[in-house]
């Protein structure tokens, strides 16, 4: 559905995409994740038609962006990082002109179905300048419904929402994932994982990694080092003697009152085990042992800090 | 393009722009046809018309600071830019809107033309030629004003630029007077204002006709242009 080739963007000398390849294909969630000023939002801007590209290619539903804009705009919803409201208009109102701009037949019964979709209907007729950043952030997201696009874009669509409405939208962008093709974009990375089937991890301007969230999560749990909390009853001496007695299987640090120990990978296997005895045997009991899984957030900090130091 | 005329269209009357210029152009006419045909007894309007161009152009900018600057501040360009709608109905829509806008205002001027037909002859010609030649120069003055907004995000900047173009050009006529002949004939030449002279003697001159359909559809396509090019930044 969409296919995205050595896209580049500078900004005078700042590379802000630079030379990113992907397809989406149909009815596809891609998650783009990536910390501040990764391009997520250079590259949505780009797909939709909003700013041009410094060379490259971008084919919507197979239709060059280029060669035929209005074509490929027709296919597309986009919920800009910031809302494109207008603060004097009512919902209603702000609403039928979204519908009336992308050329939808029967602009009232569609207005009314995207405001059920996603849950503004208690609004309509409220001045859209005196909504919440969460209900302003929805109708954006209304917006980008208007006329049925094949594609959606959405830049960091639950910002500025309270935790029901994250669920509620992340149902919603779920269900719409099964008509559309949805590229979403975030920083936060339960949002991407929640909801996508592919992970598009951007640093720089580049593309850090590409996988479904299961996979990368998995990939990185081996080879990276593991880590683990046990909390001990007793003399922080008597405990750290105990922990010295390991050698270099893991070194330890002590946060409060819990000691923090990043295993060797080979030393990982049984530690578990092996911890309970070395205390059992001391007589120190151990009142807390927990193995930190690797998150996908692990992954994401992982990626995006080795881009930093090369 | 229709979508967009008339959200425009209704923003001027929910934004209160619309009738702050409603006001300011109806007091303005007012107290010029007061002045000019009602304390002298005067039927016709020629003399109010050649005041009301030095004066209106100075409202006007009212109708387009905001045309194109607020959508860049409030980021709905991005809406629009990303609508599947070419530029150039995005930039004709706003451009409409505004004159038409204008030419209401314009119209609400007929009851003065009324009024002087049941208290004297009104001369056809003259009027009609100098109400075409009107709106023709708010069209360019409009025009401007929308090129000026297209520049900027901010309001305030785009009206201040198009009140320093318009300065000059009243006053090019003036400035043409002081200068030796080469140059004086090309400014007067130059001048909307002075060309509006023509309207008001009761002259349909096509050059002229031209001239003012030339120089709105000079700054709506460099609007046009600007907007495009901005895709590039
Ligand atoms: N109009 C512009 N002019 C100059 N530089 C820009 C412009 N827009 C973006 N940039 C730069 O391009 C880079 C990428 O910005 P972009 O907004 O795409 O990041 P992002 O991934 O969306 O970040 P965030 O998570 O903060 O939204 C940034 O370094 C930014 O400073
Ligand atoms: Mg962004």
């Amino acid at each position: 559905m969409i296919e995205v080739k050595e896209l580049v963007k500078h900004y005078g000398d700042k590379k802000a995409v630079d030379g990113i390849t992907f397809t989406v294909n149909d009815g596809e969630i891609l998650g783009f994740l990536g910390p501040n000023g990764a391009g997520k939002s250079t590259t949505m801007n780009m797909l939709t038609g909003y700013i041009s590209m410094t060379s490259g290619e971008i084919r919507i539903g197979g239709i060059d962006i280029i060669e035929d804009p209005i074509g490929a705009k027709r296919q597309i919803g986009y919920l800009p990082e910031q809302p494109p409201l207008y603060p004097e208009m009512t919902v209603s109102e702000y609403l039928c002109f979204v519908c009336e701009l992308k050329g939808v037949k029967d602009i009232q019964a569609h207005m009314k179905e995207i405001a059920a979709k996603t849950g503004v209907t208690g609004v309509l007729s409220r001045r859209v300048g005196n909504l919440s950043k969460g209900y302003r952030q929805r109708v954006g997201f209304a917006a980008a419904l208007a006329g049925d696009p094949k594609v959606l874009i959405l830049d960091e669509p639950t910002v500025g929402m309270d935790p029901n409405q994250i669920i509620e939208i992340r149902e919603l962008i779920r269900s719409l994932g099964k008509e559309h093709t949805v590229i979403l974009s975030s920083h936060i990375l339960s949002e991407i994982s929640a909801v996508s089937d592919r992970v598009l991890i951007m640093d720089n301007g580049k593309i850090a990694a590409e996988d479904t969230p299961e996979n990368l999560a998995r990939s990185e749990k081996r080879d990276t080092v593991k880590r683990m909390l046990i909390r001990i009853d007793g003399e922080s001496e008597q405990i750290e003697k105990v922990l010295d007695s390991f050698g270099d299987s893991f070194t330890y640090e002590r946060i409060n009152e819990d000691y923090e120990l990043t295993l060797n990978a080979d030393a990982a296997e049984d530690i578990g085990r092996k911890l309970f005895f070395a205390f059992a045997k001391a007589e120190l009991p151990i009142l807390m042992q927990k193995e930190e899984e690797v998150s996908l957030e692990d992954v994401f900090i992982e990626l995006t800090q080795k881009e930093e130091k090369r | 393009m229709k979508a967009i005329f008339k959200r425009e269209l209704r923003s001027y009357f929910t934004t209160m722009l619309g009738y702050i210029f409603l006001t300011m152009f109806l007091v303005l006419t007012g107290v010029l046809f007061y002045l000019n045909n009602i304390y002298f007894g005067v039927t016709s309007v020629k003399n109010f018309f050649s005041l009301l161009t030095s004066w209106a152009v100075f409202i006007i900018p009212i109708l387009t600071m905001r045309l194109f600057a607020e959508d860049r501040k409030l980021k709905t360009d991005q809406l629009l830019m990303t609508a599947p709608v070419p530029v150039r109905s995005i930039v004709l829509g706003k451009f409409l809107a505004a004159g038409c806008v204008l030419a209401g205002a314009l119209a609400v001027t007929l009851i003065y033309v009324i009024v002087i037909s049941f208290f004297g002859t009104v001369n056809w010609a003259e009027t009609i030629s100098c109400y075409i030649g009107f709106l023709l120069l708010c069209g360019v003055v409009l025009a401007i004003g929308a090129f000026m907004s297209s520049l900027t995000d901010s309001q305030i900047v785009a009206a201040v630029s198009t009140y320093a173009i318009l300065i000059v050009t009243v006053f090019l006529g003036n400035i043409a007077a002081a200068l030796p002949d080469p140059f004086q004939s090309l400014l007067l030449w130059l001048s909307p204002t002075e060309r509006f002279l023509d309207f008001a003697m009761g002259i349909l001159d096509p050059s002229a006709l031209v001239y003012y359909i030339s120089l709105i559809a000079l700054f709506v396509f460099l609007t046009m242009n600007v907007m495009e090019r901005r895709r590039l930044s």
